[in-house]
């Protein structure tokens, strides 16, 4: 009974889910075991040298860059958004719902301005070299537009609000009392902090880590805008692959291997949430 | 001896609000003494004071004779058992009790040996491997106790320690604490809104009310004796009957004359207080007649309303289990006595 309306329930989210996204989805990743005919059309003849060229040095190299920056992104984000997200939930009550507001603001704007807006802070005539001259130093700034920092730099800045409501949800929810036991016990602040604090709201920062890992690795706007054309990323690749080099089959490939990496670390990390939460249910 | 506990002057406030108003105690070596008010005494304030989770705005705190007013929560050779328990939901019991120990830096054999003796006190060796999310509330409580007493803390504070628990469970564990304490010997001091918790429990207890000390004493002493009529209303039950005091007793609206032993108020406004066991059926040296006006059978005793002319509210008295057979029915009148030393009297 529970089960048949659950599942009525469920329905319509699942055929929109099937309809329009897995099934297109299928169809073009399916496109990777086919050849590259001329012109940017399909030659109907089954290979596997696409998903063999993802893995080929070149690109290969490109796809361990781009994790390599998701990664440092993910890791910074972290870091700094569990420091916000702690630091909200150690305001009073009645500020942390403005706090959180202000913290997630910027989603409210479109992707784009926000990360044309570094460019007008980074570019040769920004902001910041503007800042600088009018205080004597401009002399001493690198180039900082079109670099894999104003990449690194722009990740941060789009993700971050996801790791701060992230981790903010369950230090929220955190009863006071744990660390007050922990404290009565004989523990020190960073002893509570590192025994009892970190280790019952890493669920929520793993999720947050990952989120902000998967949609960097794909990202194909900020490495296109703030990278530059010579940047590449594994999502400016794909994009070129589809846009500009009419490469379907060898683009499909890319976005298959891409995929099938997130979907291992959101696995995974469902994998740890899960064992994670064993042990607090209603304590 | 010198007191284990010393609270001198201690006033604690919140923005406009004065939580605790200048308490001060001692309590001794070895005792078990209840904080006994209602929700917004300042009982569980007092008490995270003596924790070290609040600073006092005023006064001190001493411990053995040391100031620990100033000292952090961590520093101090006391424990809390939370309300709520608070046990770390992603360890064991065996690794929660260990906690304490290991923050102390104790030697890893040390600490096995402890928890396993603790955990052989308290019941709970066969569990040692569960998560708390795996016990039932009782189990519960008792890892919570068990973890507090394992540092063989100075002083043990229990905040509502069997306010969690069903009615039944809460019965026993009383006793089981008591039998706990006398077997360890530390100092506890147990908050608590639940004043037959308190009674049977403590063998000292203090009553505070808006922040202020009301009473303190022995179970027996703020039960026969009340200092005040807020700590007779608030122990056990009583009735009040009003009217003008007058040297050795006092005048009820009716002209009837309800004689009083001891001191109290000899001119005013007061009231009569009585316990509804100390009245009996019949005419004694206080006596009033009325009409029966509900019956409410508990088991071990018969609890009867009587209307009377005297007062507004009726007078209740319980007759135990022998005397209910030849109870009165709803509607008789009847006439209770009970004697002048039994009859307390404070102002109105």
């Amino acid at each position: 009974m529970r089960d048949r309306g659950s599942a009525f329930l469920m329905a319509p989210a699942l055929a929109w889910l099937a309809g329009l996204m897995v099934v297109p989805c299928a169809l073009v990743l399916a496109l990777a075991f086919f050849r590259r005919g001329l012109y940017g059309g399909i030659d109907w003849t089954f290979t596997l040298e696409n998903l063999a060229l993802v893995f080929d040095p070149l690109y290969g190299g490109i796809l361990l860059n781009s994790a390599r920056i998701a990664g440092l992104v993910a890791l910074i984000a972290a870091v700094a958004g569990y420091a916000a997200a702690f630091a909200i939930v150690s305001r009073p009550r009645h500020w942390q719902p403005v706090l959180l507001f202000l913290a997630v603001l910027p989603f409210w704007s479109n992707y784009l301005i926000r990360t044309y807006a570094w460019i007008v802070l980074l570019n040769r005539e920004g902001l910041i070299v503007q800042a600088a001259r009018w205080l004597g130093r401009d002399g001493a700034l690198p180039q900082m537009l079109y670099t894999e920092g104003a990449v690194i730099a722009g990740l941060v800045y789009a993700y971050l609000p996801f790791v701060i409501l992230a981790c903010y949800a369950p230090l929220s929810r955190l009863p006071r009392d744990l660390a007050e036991a922990s404290r009565d016990l004989g523990g020190s602040g960073f002893t509570t902090f590192r025994r009892i604090t970190l280790p019952l709201t890493l669920p929520g920062l793993a999720v947050g880590a990952v989120f902000v890992f998967v949609l960097s690795v794909g990202n194909f706007v900020t490495p296109a805008l703030l990278g530059g054309g010579q940047f590449q990323m594994v999502g400016t690749l794909v994009y070129a692959q589809f846009l500009t080099a009419g490469d379907w089959p060898f683009g499909a490939a890319l976005a298959m291997v891409l995929m099938a990496v997130m979907m291992l670390l959101l696995v995974a990390q469902t994998w740890v949430a899960e064992r994670g939460t064993g042990g607090r249910r209603d304590a | 001896m010198r007191p284990v506990v010393e609270i001198e002057g201690v006033v604690r406030r919140f923005g406009s609000v004065t939580a605790v108003d200048g308490v001060s105690l001692a309590i001794a070596e070895g005792a078990f003494f209840a904080l006994l008010g209602a929700s917004g005494s300042g009982k569980t304030t007092l008490l995270r004071m003596l924790a070290g989770f609040e600073m006092p705005d005023a006064g001190r705190i001493l411990l053995d004779g040391a100031d620990i007013t100033r000292t952090p929560p961590n520093r101090r050779p006391v424990n809390l058992m939370f309300q709520s328990y608070a046990l770390f939901p992603h360890m064991t019991v065996a690794q929660n009790v260990a906690y304490g120990l290991e923050m102390e830096r104790r030697p890893r054999a040390e600490i096995r040996a402890r928890v396993a003796e603790m955990l052989e006190t308290v019941q709970l060796l066969p569990l040692a491997g569960r998560r708390p999310d795996q016990l039932s509330g009782g189990q519960r409580q008792r890892v919570a106790l068990a973890r507090a007493l394992v540092k063989r803390p100075r002083v043990l504070l229990l905040d509502e320690p069997l306010g969690a628990l069903d009615a039944k469970l809460r019965g026993q564990m009383q006793l089981e604490l008591k039998r706990l304490q006398h077997e360890v010997g530390i100092t506890f001091i147990v908050v608590t809104h639940d004043q037959d918790e308190a009674l049977v429990m403590a063998d000292r207890i203090a009553i505070l009310r808006a922040g202020r000390l009301e009473q303190v004493g022995t179970p027996r002493e703020v039960y026969e004796s009340p200092a005040t009529r807020y700590a007779a209303d608030f122990i056990g039950q009583m009735n009040f009957l009003p009217g003008h005091a007058l040297p050795g007793g006092l005048r009820l609206p009716d002209g009837g004359l309800v004689r009083v032993a001891g001191e109290g108020p000899v001119q005013g406004e007061a009231v009569a207080a009585v316990r509804p066991e100390r009245i009996r059926l019949g005419p004694g040296e206080n006596t009033l007649t009325g009409t029966v006006r509900a019956l409410a059978y508990h088991g071990l005793d018969l609890q009867l309303q009587v209307e009377t002319p005297a007062a507004a509210e009726p007078v209740t008295l319980r007759l135990t289990a022998g005397e209910a057979e030849t109870a009165p029915g709803i509607g008789e009148r009847v006439t209770l006595g009970w004697a002048a030393r039994d009859t307390r009297i404070f102002p109105a």
